[in-house]
């Protein structure tokens, strides 16, 4: 697999962060000029309860909620523990910190890293899942099982 | 001279915190109270106020075989009624949790009668008796053996020990079946397997942090104590993996 051209970071604070505490730091994020994707990771909160005898039961749950993102509406459905980026180019990368820094100030510690956390080549399950496709965008964002799509937010440019 | 149990090695906070949990001798401080009723809605087994339904005839109806065992053994108040056997499930985090599974099923067989403790990685279940069972509950959640953020009563989608905590320390739950409310106290709004109840059950204000560092019977590098710091536990661990790897089954020292 070929190394990402565009720079990508992951943040992870040290706590995992409510909806509220992610609607403003996306608030932050995704205003920024220079975000190509960006991919909430978490463990997921389900709309039924899957396993046991209550299998099925609606699951009321206050950190499952739509979020507003740039004015768009997004079903959060995972409890957020991480957020991976890519980046336009490295220029982008200390307003991001910036960011960061000023929603996690009285908060708790997160941490920061630049590597490659999303693919930028198809491999034989995206293929199986999405065909051939020509928005390379899409691959290393979502979960192969996942029914969810997706949003595309309009950039600032 | 009598056998005095050491209950396990080490000379630092952890392991004298496991040492008082397993002794059957050492009372658990009790913190906070709950009632017979909340108990019984957690679990989920039955409704609050109804009879104890029974798997087979009382024990005293039903005469028993003249067996000497059975002579031995006294039954607890549960089985001489022929309860059925049910269960509580615990999750707790790696976080500096009062409790973790081995810890839990060993402390159950030094001070339980009649149980049956299934140990896994991030839970611990124990079943018996239903009568017996909740008033092994209530000590299970009332001492210090329980902390409402950082345990979790669980019969099902129990994931969440080993991950970091929210945002207002209470362990992740996909299922939330407790919540930290407004009052500070943590209530539980789904029994253990996630059936939503008909009102909150509150199980107390979440332990400090400070408190959960001297009372977890877990090591932890970086959020505790470190397992390294005890040279004493260290060389009783080395000596047993030793000991098993040169002579399986039959050790014996030089």
């Amino acid at each position: 697999m070929t190394e990402s051209t565009y720079p990508q970071l992951r943040i992870v604070p040290t706590r995992f962060l409510n909806p509220e505490t992610t609607e403003i730091l996306l608030e932050k994020i995704c205003t920024l000029d220079g975000i190509r994707r960006l991919v909430l990771n978490g463990p997921n909160l389900p709309a039924t309860v899957p396993y046991g005898p209550a299998r099925g039961t609606v699951n009321d749950n206050s950190l499952r909620r739509v979020i507003k993102v740039c004015g768009e509406d997004y079903l959060l459905h995972v409890q957020v523990g991480a957020i991976l980026l890519e980046l336009e180019d490295a220029s982008v990368i200390p307003l991001v910190k910036a960011a960061c820094d000023e929603v996690f100030a009285d908060k708790f510690p997160y941490g920061i890293t630049e590597g490659t956390y999303m693919r930028s080549n198809m491999t034989t399950t995206d293929y199986a899942k999405y065909g051939i496709v020509d928005d390379k965008r899409i691959l290393g964002m979502s979960d192969p099982k996942s029914k969810q799509r997706p949003i595309i937010l309009q950039g600032t440019k | 001279m009598a056998y005095k149990p050491q209950y396990g090695p080490g000379t630092s906070k952890v392991a004298e915190v496991r040492r008082n949990q397993m002794n059957p001798n050492v009372k658990l401080e009790k913190i906070r109270s709950v009632t017979d009723e909340d108990i019984v809605l957690i679990m989920g087994h039955r409704a609050p106020g109804q009879a104890y339904p029974s798997a087979h005839p009382p024990l005293a109806e039903q005469g028993e075989p003249d067996c000497p065992i059975r002579k031995i053994v006294k039954p607890t108040e549960g089985a001489k009624a022929g309860d059925r056997v049910r269960y509580i499930q615990f999750a707790d985090s790696m976080l500096n949790g009062p409790s973790q599974p081995y810890q839990r099923t060993y402390l159950e067989c030094y001070r339980f009668r009649g149980i049956d403790p299934g140990t896994l990685s991030g839970r611990q279940i124990v079943e018996c008796r239903e009568r017996d069972l909740e008033g092994y509950a209530r000590e299970l959640i009332e001492t210090s053996i329980f902390d409402p953020a950082t345990t979790g009563i669980r019969g099902a989608t129990v994931h969440g020990h080993s991950l970091r905590l929210a945002e207002n320390g209470m362990m992740f739950d996909m299922l939330q079946r407790c919540i930290l409310d407004k009052d500070g106290v943590v209530k539980y709004i789904k029994d253990q397997v996630g059936v939503p109840l008909d009102r909150k059950v509150a199980v107390g204000k979440p332990m400090d942090a400070a408190w959960l560092k001297a009372n977890t019977p877990m090591f932890h590098s970086l959020v505790g104590t470190s397992f390294r710091s005890d040279s004493e536990y260290v060389a009783y661990v080395q000596r047993i993996h030793a000991l098993r790897t040169k002579y399986g089954f039959m050790p014996k020292e030089a």
